[in-house]
């Protein structure tokens, strides 16, 4: 499962070339071909091609390979969440010997024991957006979503007054991605509204679940001020439910994670009210340059927090210059 | 001479409603049926507020439940002939994004784009058809393949990209609402007359009941009435059972059941690709991961509604009851606020439940009916004992987690994180210690009552039915006065079940005199 939405950013169209295979052969074939030329092979389990947010930490990842001058080898499970496959690529890299491996975990601790056979066989491991829960990784190269969500929380609560019931529509909490953003937004937001009313609407990031639990809820209650989401992909389903029952922009405000195109695009017609953006490309970047640095034996630092921007309607004009959105 | 008329009328009511409810359990969908109305009364008393059954409440789970719906109408119909289709999840997805995808980038009108996305579905189908019929390849594999190529071929043609918003005319397969336009008109002031009082009353009601009165509805409503139509009344409808009943008979009765069989399939992957239509009609945009998962929950659906995994018997409205309940648990259940990990467990012990009463309704045996009930009886006893038992384990396992934390740092080792967690503090001891003992008396007296229940299940008398009906409201008292009145509902409904399952042998008699009488 990806840790934010499946949405849409018109910007940064490259391509990120990326082989969805279910692994074995077409790795060791990769890894064989290039062990003729001198270049480092970094391996990096990314956990989704498809997501569009994904696309764009993978074209970080790229771009960051080609400065370092490293060879990159991407492999994508082959559905999303899919943990078996995972592991597999992760078994193949170590036995053909990459240098470094940077992954983006779909299971925090599913894939603690590969990343410890990783790291017992002196090669690095990277994580990328996702922690690893049960094994020492060399880097954490993420958002810090907890803080994020807390800065979410108490920018949600200035929008609306105390004592107003809110929804709050959460990501998979299986995961921990998904606990950090809930558990820092319903902190922060309960301790700056306290007599203020959280519905959630669970769902396992997936839009369809996000838009009909906001409709179930907002069908039957009329006291709904605002819907916060734990990732856009929510953002954009609690907007299709809004429009369902007829409502219109900023009749229920609207509060996102993630920054994605679309819901910037919403912001502008006046439907979201904040959004606290995660540096996706930052997060490729940062993450292949920690990785390539610790195969040629440099110190890296265990954790690498690539930041955040809230976006509000003040501030969206900065933030689309920022990340190429036209 | 009137009292023998007064009961013969009375005789006859009776046989009229042993009658009805013979009648009633004979229809295929009424193992769904049930299980609806079960857990729509129990999120009513779970939830403040708006009541359940409120028809806008209502109308939101047929829209929302359209799209899948029309997927699994399809389904049914490859399930009856002995087949199955794993494809549409990825089919709905496949066509939902190219459909968007021409709409929005190849400057398609809606329409064209709406005759793409249904050509490729009816294409799509002709390709799995033609393999499973003409070919002998099990659908099963045929449909598998599909799930995978046509997942990834949306993908590829897509760039995965999520489309902009569609045009307005998607609305209509969706959120257009037939009375917005009236109401506009109404507020403003257009109307006179007659349609100026009609106006008033939508805008009153607007928020109450037409607000949700939407074309996903309605388009779903009338696909379930045309297909019935379809399947009883002409050969085709006949020819996909008798295939699913014994396909080499058929073959050899004349039936082409190739064709049949090609048609099929290609009518399962027209409804996956209408079901992408109405998907977009209240999403916020076109993309290519959309319906995953969708097979599983159409042949969920199928199944709840009581049509055989193995073909030759079903029937479309089961497949109706079985989609509404799949959306009623994720609408109740989100309403009722239950934690999330516990909405999987629920869902899961719904979809059991609901098969499990299909199943007893077909084995036509009064005694399994019995056992039932009965079961039922077992597990309102075991609710009312979580009340007061959750309170107890979860007293007594902190203790005994924190018993297990102190040994292993007595014992020298460094203790994790998780396992630090566990230790307590004196005072949080003493108020487990205190909450378990103070829910130890009435643990036990339902435990007991669990376990006697558990035992009338297995084997009864209807005298010990009606004791054991009576020992249930009689334990409303003392747990009432324990503080647990919140058990009271649960023990009623306990007693009612028991008192039910103490008819079940003569009912059954009675419906079979009554059935010999009517031949």
């Amino acid at each position: 499962m990806p840790s934010f939405g499946c949405t849409a950013i018109s910007g940064r169209n490259k391509t990120v070339k990326m082989k969805m295979t279910f692994a074995g052969v077409a790795v060791a074939a990769l890894l064989a071909g290039s062990a003729a030329s001198a270049q480092d092979v970094i391996g990096y389990i990314t956990k989704s091609a498809t997501n569009a947010g994904w696309m764009m930490i993978n074209q970080g990842a790229a771009d960051a390979a080609a400065e370092e001058g490293v060879n990159l080898v991407s492999v994508g499970p082959a559905f999303q969440g899919d943990l078996s496959s995972q592991l597999e690529v992760f078994e193949n890299l170590v036995a053909q010997g990459a240098a470094a491996i940077a992954v983006a975990p779909v299971d925090s601790a599913g894939i603690a024991p590969a990343v410890n056979d990783a790291m017992s066989a002196g090669i690095p491991v990277v994580a990328v957006d996702t922690g690893v829960a049960g094994a020492d990784v060399t880097s954490f190269v993420a958002t810090d979503n907890y803080a994020v969500a807390k800065v979410q929380g108490a920018v949600a609560a200035t929008l609306v007054e105390d004592g107003q019931a809110i929804i709050y529509v959460t990501g998979n909490q299986a995961q921990s991605t998904g606990q950090e953003r809930r558990n820092g937004f319903i902190e922060a937001f309960s301790a700056a509204r306290p007599n203020s009313e959280i519905l959630e609407v669970p769902t396992e990031w997936n839009s369809q679940e996000a838009q009909e639990g906001v409709e179930a809820i907002l069908n039957s209650r009329q006291d709904i001020a605002m819907v916060a989401n734990a990732w856009d992909g929510g953002t954009m389903g609690a907007k299709a439910a809004l429009e369902n029952l007829g409502f219109g922009a900023g009749d229920v405000k609207l509060v996102g994670f993630d920054g994605a195109g679309d819901a910037i695009a919403a912001m502008d017609d006046g439907w979201v009210h904040a959004n606290t953006a995660q540096m996706l490309y930052q997060m490729g970047y940062q993450g292949i340059k920690a990785a390539a640095a610790a195969a040629r034996g440099e110190d890296v630092s265990p954790r690498i927090d690539t930041g955040f921007f809230l976006v509000t309607p003040m501030t969206s004009g900065t933030y689309k210059e920022m990340v190429g959105i036209e | 001479m009137t009292d023998v008329a007064k009961t013969h009328a009375n005789s006859t009511l009776q046989d009229r409603l042993v009658l009805g409810l013979v009648k009633f359990f004979r229809a295929e969908w009424s193992g769904a049926f049930l299980a609806i109305l079960i857990l729509g009364i129990a999120i009513e008393l779970a939830t403040s507020g708006r009541p359940f059954f409120h028809p806008s409440n209502l109308m939101t789970i047929l829209n929302n439940s359209a799209a899948i719906g029309i997927v699994a109408g399809g389904m049914t119909l490859v399930i009856i002939t002995a087949g199955i289709d794993l494809s549409v999840g990825s089919v709905m997805g496949m066509t939902a994004a190219l459909t968007g995808y021409v709409a929005s980038f190849w400057g398609f009108p809606p329409y064209l784009a709406i005759m793409t996305g249904l050509g490729i579905g009816l294409a799509i189908g002709a390709f799995n058809g033609s393999l499973v019929a003409y070919f002998g390849m099990p659908a099963f594999i045929v449909t598998l393949a599909g799930l995978s190529i046509w997942r990834g071929t949306g993908h590829l043609s897509t760039g995965a990209q999520a489309t902009p918003k569609l045009p307005d005319t998607f609305d209509m397969f969706g959120r257009y609402n037939p009375f917005a336009g009236l109401r506009n008109a109404y507020k403003e002031g257009e109307l006179s007359g007659f349609w100026e009082s009609v106006g008033g009353f939508v805008d009153d009601n607007w928020i109450n009941f037409f607000r949700t009165f939407q074309m996903s509805m309605l388009i779903f409503i009338g696909f379930f009435i045309v297909l019935t139509i379809i399947i009883s009344n002409t050969r085709y409808g006949r020819w996909v059972y008798a295939i699913g009943s014994n396909e080499p008979g058929a073959r050899q009765a004349g039936i082409n059941t190739p064709r049949y069989t090609l048609l099929t399939y290609m009518f399962c992957s027209f409804s996956a690709a209408l079901g992408a239509l109405l998907f977009l009609g209240r999403a916020p945009y076109a993309k290519s991961d959309y319906g995953q998962m969708w097979e599983l929950d159409a042949i969920a659906a199928v199944v709840i509604g009581g049509t055989s995994l193995f073909g030759g018997r079903g029937s479309l409205w089961g497949t109706f009851m079985g989609v509404i309940l799949l959306k009623l648990i994720n609408n109740g259940l989100t309403l009722a606020q239950l934690d999330t990990f516990w909405q999987m467990v629920v869902t899961g012990l719904i979809i059991l439940v609901a098969v499990g009463l299909d199943i007893v309704r077909q084995s036509k045996n009064p005694e399994s009916v019995r056992k039932l009930l009965g079961a039922i009886a077992a597990v309102m006893a075991f609710l009312a004992l979580m009340t007061p038992g959750a309170i107890y384990l979860r007293a007594k396992i902190a203790l005994l987690e924190h018993g297990a934390a102190t040994t292993l740092r007595e014992a020298g080792t460094s203790l994790a994180a998780g396992q630090n967690a566990r230790l307590l503090s004196p005072d949080e001891i003493t108020q487990f210690q205190s909450a378990a003992s103070a829910n130890l008396g009435a643990t036990l007296l339902l435990l007991v009552l669990v376990l006697a229940t558990a035992f009338v299940v297995l084997k009864t008398s209807r005298l010990i039915s009606f004791g054991l009906a009576a020992v249930f409201i009689a334990m409303i008292l003392p747990v009432s006065l324990m503080g647990y009145e919140i058990t009271a509902p649960f023990l009623v409904l306990g007693a009612a079940a028991l008192l039910g399952s103490a008819y079940v042998h003569a009912l059954f008699a009675k419906a079979r005199t009554l059935d010999v009488n009517a031949r």
